[in-house]
């Protein structure tokens, strides 16, 4: 959800929004912190707070049946070293990659730690096979694997315990926000105007 | 002709600075909304241990986070918070169950005292304002045999009870009724969701300060 607000504001503020595909597993064995769903209330509490947020802010997100299968034992490293690898190569894709991923598993319930599960997903953005395939087949060198890693490490020094992470670059300073939830207080230390989560598609540049 | 007010159920501790910024916020906003502020004093330890969390301060690097998250919310909030100089002592230590229970006899007693006497508290603990962070020892001692009756007692334990009731793992928590639906957002950081909700118009946390109703 953050990256769908952050993908519409980024047209609208005076920004330049890098992408950095991370891995929350590793991220929470880190710190010491555990998957907010692990405790009844919370997972509870979650069901109904990515419902309505998803309403608010129109993403249309929905729980996976197998909630618990789906992100404590399939996980992601598969899906994270791809989008890694496409931010390698084609950077471009990053973006329209990564929305086809979260579409796949949480918005139709689909696979995505399968190889052609992600191919599937590739395909939707706009990759053709071959690049897709080739990407694919990169996933476990050295290079994306590091390259992963040192983007996660990146997300830890900046004090992570979870995900998603903004960190802002201002004046010298930096600002490390926590949450889907942090926008508005994003835009304030910006300077910039604070629309809600669905800002009008005004073209802010002439 | 108006439609009734929709009732907001807002459970906090002032053990709790997030409390605070979210107690702000719907204060400035029940006089632009049509809604009725129920303020409902809760003890956070309480909620905690009921739900099987802990206090996020625990980790460390939540709690390396809090520190600037609550300094950088209050300054876009409006709300001169500020984290104690020995924080786990006020939070962990000394807790909040005399000043909770003073609140729950503030509610049975002189209910349209609640809002004031809640924001001094918050001042004492968690704004550099107050002469001391938290309350001293002779305070907390006078107040506990002021307001250690069943009464007082049972009503606070009440009312933490509704709170766990209605899935609460932490304060603050908002309860928003609702043509015959119950919403439970928690923490300070759903005022717009609520907006969203109650079909009202976001305004940011400093909405100003003029009067919807003629």
């Amino acid at each position: 959800m953050e990256f769908r607000v952050l993908c519409r504001y980024k047209k609208l503020w005076n920004i330049n929004l890098q992408l950095r595909p991370s891995l929350i597993a590793a991220i929470m064995k880190d710190s010491g912190n555990q998957p907010p769903a692990l405790l009844p209330r919370k997972a509870q509490y979650l069901q109904n707070d990515i419902r309505l947020l998803g309403q608010q802010i129109q993403v249309p997100i929905q729980f996976p049946k197998d909630f618990f299968s789906v992100i404590l034992e399939k996980g992601s490293l598969s899906a994270m070293r791809f989008l890694t690898a496409v931010n390698l190569e084609h950077p471009k894709m990053l973006e329209k990659v990564s929305r086809e991923l979260w579409m796949r598993v949480w918005s139709r319930d689909e696979d995505i730690s399968e190889p052609k599960s992600i191919l599937a997903a590739a395909e939707k953005a706009g990759m053709s096979t071959e690049q897709a395939q080739g990407l694919l087949e990169k996933i476990s060198t050295p290079k994306v694997k590091n390259e992963l890693r040192d983007t996660t490490n990146a997300a830890c020094k900046y004090g992570a315990f979870g995900l998603p992470v903004t960190v802002a670059h201002l004046d010298g300073q930096t600002h490390m926000l926590f949450g889907s939830d942090r926008m508005e207080l994003l835009a304030h230390l910006l300077g910039e105007k604070w629309m809600g989560p669905v800002p009008p598609a005004i073209n802010a540049k002439i």
